[in-house]
């Protein structure tokens, strides 16, 4: 899948170029404000998941946050909040500070496809993530500075490694190769469990090696090139590769290497968990707090047994807070949620103009769309349910006209409060919904809802006798803005 | 430590999975593992967490009881 491609700009390809791995991201970003150090003495429990809420309040800015001084864990490193916030990502694609989401969005647009990918192997004795090899006597409690998420999950969870898994049918395929996050719990040092679903990729790589009888061999990427999180993290096709996208959006080359396993992975991450599927067996799960912002309850689900550990020197393990929104977890896959839908709905509508679904994970969209005749919103809105993603996630859908930016919420309100009639809603019973969302009829079931917040248009004869007062919009009123906001920070404009 | 502060599962269940050391080497905390329930938490822990009398009750297993299986198994055969 692609869209209009635009030439990146000098700054991104810069920054494309030098951000290979985690460790360069992180340095950029403290260069730039961006990143701090925790240096005191803290617990694991509460004080990361505190320390960690704090920093993430401010979705625009929040910096990420390096710990290395965690009691019990001497010498070991960990951070959090690396996705944590817009600047963080506007940063990654070569933008300023100040870059607003709408703009943010409509550059991951212009840079979205797997049409180019820019991917080089690497032997894997070159590799800097096989820097260390453990093949024995497993103990991810000394390897990692673990910790609770949040008060009353089940144990200790590791939120944002990049799992790769191949397909037991067809395992010479690359794209089919999937690179998903997936929530594991680690249950004793030497295995752990992994929640995926039916519905995601790596659910239907786990259901074929139990069906066949096979294998299932894993690599967990743990600290990674900042846009392969991003991806791993995005709805795209069975036969589509995340590694071809995240080389993509960054426009310079992403390095692989073949794990011990014969999985493609990153071949600058921090650290390779490499394992092999328990057939058959399931142990109690959770509970997690999950991005809906409650508590996912007890499960009994697949459970994975380590095979070999490859690390950097002194790896850094990379975390994520997630729970009652806004986290991490909003800013990571919002935009990277958005795109695909967009990129799906403009193929049969070009009218539609943005894709706001950055609200867990899509459980409210907003779609800004040109109505090409009356209804034509509601239209749209149909066609938005049955894309991929919209299937599962997109519960509550608002359609706004051309002229609202669905990502500023004020002007949203306006088009409900002034555009909205009560017979313009539409509830769908009984539809399927992401099995953790609290408010599903049942889980895995429920309704769905779609606002009409977009103006009447003939033969509708509503709204005939307003008239909409045009105050100055465009570039050189974004410009104005911009240049106060910089005399009000005492910059010069 | 016990009974698991969880399920109330015996200390025969309680697996001692890892020991925190400082810099000094002195012990600073524990982990423990039930392989009842599957719960995992470190003695350094607040008492909310790790205190089945003050954990909230909502959040009890019991082991006895049907739990969802996410992909049975059984399915396949």
């Amino acid at each position: 899948m692609s869209t209009v491609k635009k030439p990146l700009s000098d700054t991104a390809k810069a920054v494309g170029e030098r951000i290979g791995c985690l460790r360069d991201f992180l340095e950029f970003l403290e260069e730039n404000g961006q990143c701090i150090t925790w240096t005191d003495e803290i617990l694991p429990e509460p004080d990361v998941r505190n320390i960690a809420v704090a920093a993430g309040r401010d979705s625009m800015n929040g910096p990420a946050v390096i710990f290395n001084n965690i009691s019990g864990y001497p010498g070991k490193k960990l951070v959090l909040g690396v996705h944590g916030s817009f600047t963080n990502l506007a940063l990654l694609l070569g933008h300023p500070k100040g870059t607003t989401i709408k703009e943010l969005f409509y550059d991951i647009i212009s840079r979205w496809g797997d049409d180019a990918p820019l991917l080089t192997f690497i032997e894997p004795e070159d590799a800097p993530v096989n820097e260390n090899r453990i093949t024995e006597n497993f103990n991810l409690y000394d390897l990692l500075p673990l910790y609770r998420i949040n008060e009353y999950d089940g144990g200790f969870y590791i939120g944002k490694a990049n799992v790769v898994s191949r397909d037991p049918r067809d395992p010479d395929n690359f794209g089919k190769q999937n690179v998903g996050i997936y929530r594991i719990q680690v249950q004793s040092p030497g295995e752990f469990t992994l929640l995926s679903v039916p519905a995601h990729d790596m659910g239907r790589h786990i259901m074929a090696a139990e069906e066949e009888q096979v294998p299932l061999k894993i690599s967990v990427m743990l600290g990674n090139h900042p846009a392969m999180c991003m991806f791993a993290a995005t709805p795209i096709g069975y036969d589509e590769s995340e590694f071809a996208y995240a080389s993509q959006m960054m426009g310079s080359p992403l390095r692989l290497t073949k794990s011990g396993n014969g999985m493609d992975i990153l071949a600058d991450s921090e650290m390779v968990i490499e394992a092999e599927l328990m057939n058959g067996v399931r142990s109690f799960e959770g509970p997690f707090g999950e991005f809906p912002g409650s508590y996912s309850g007890v499960r009994k689900i697949p459970r994975f047994k380590i095979t070999a550990i490859s690390h950097r020197n002194d790896p850094i393990f990379e975390n994520i807070y997630i729970g009652r929104g806004w986290t991490e977890h909003d800013t990571l896959i919002g935009l990277n949620t958005s795109a695909p839908i967009y990129a799906q709905l403009t193929k049969d509508f070009p009218e539609v103009v943005a894709v706001n679904a950055l609200y867990q994970h899509g459980l409210t969209g907003i779609i800004s769309v040109k109505n090409r005749f009356a209804g034509f919103a509601k239209s749209v809105a149909m066609r938005a349910l049955g894309t991929p993603h919209g299937t599962m996630y997109l519960k509550n859908l608002i359609m706004v006209d051309d002229d609202v930016d669905p990502f500023d919420l004020n002007e949203v309100m306006w088009a409900l409060s002034t555009r909205t009639r009560a017979e313009d809603t539409i509830v769908i019973p009984n539809m399927p919904m992401i099995p953790i969302d609290p408010a599903a009829e049942v889980a895995g079931k429920g309704h769905r809802l779609i606002i009409d917040a977009t103006s009447f248009m003939p033969p509708d004869k509503l709204g005939s006798d307003s008239k909409i007062v045009t105050p100055p919009a465009g570039p050189e009123i974004d410009a104005l803005a911009k240049m106060i906001q910089a005399l009000q920070n005492g910059e010069k404009p | 430590m016990s009974l698991c502060p969880r399920c109330q599962a015996a200390k025969e269940k309680i697996r001692t999975e890892h020991k925190g050391l400082n810099a000094q080497g002195e012990l600073v905390w524990t982990i423990f593992h039930c392989v009842a329930c599957e719960f995992t938490w470190r003695d350094s822990e607040p008492a909310t967490t790790i205190d089945y009398d003050k954990r909230e009750a909502f959040f009890r297993v019991d082991t006895e009881k049907p739990y969802p299986v996410i992909m049975p198994p059984a399915q396949y055969k």
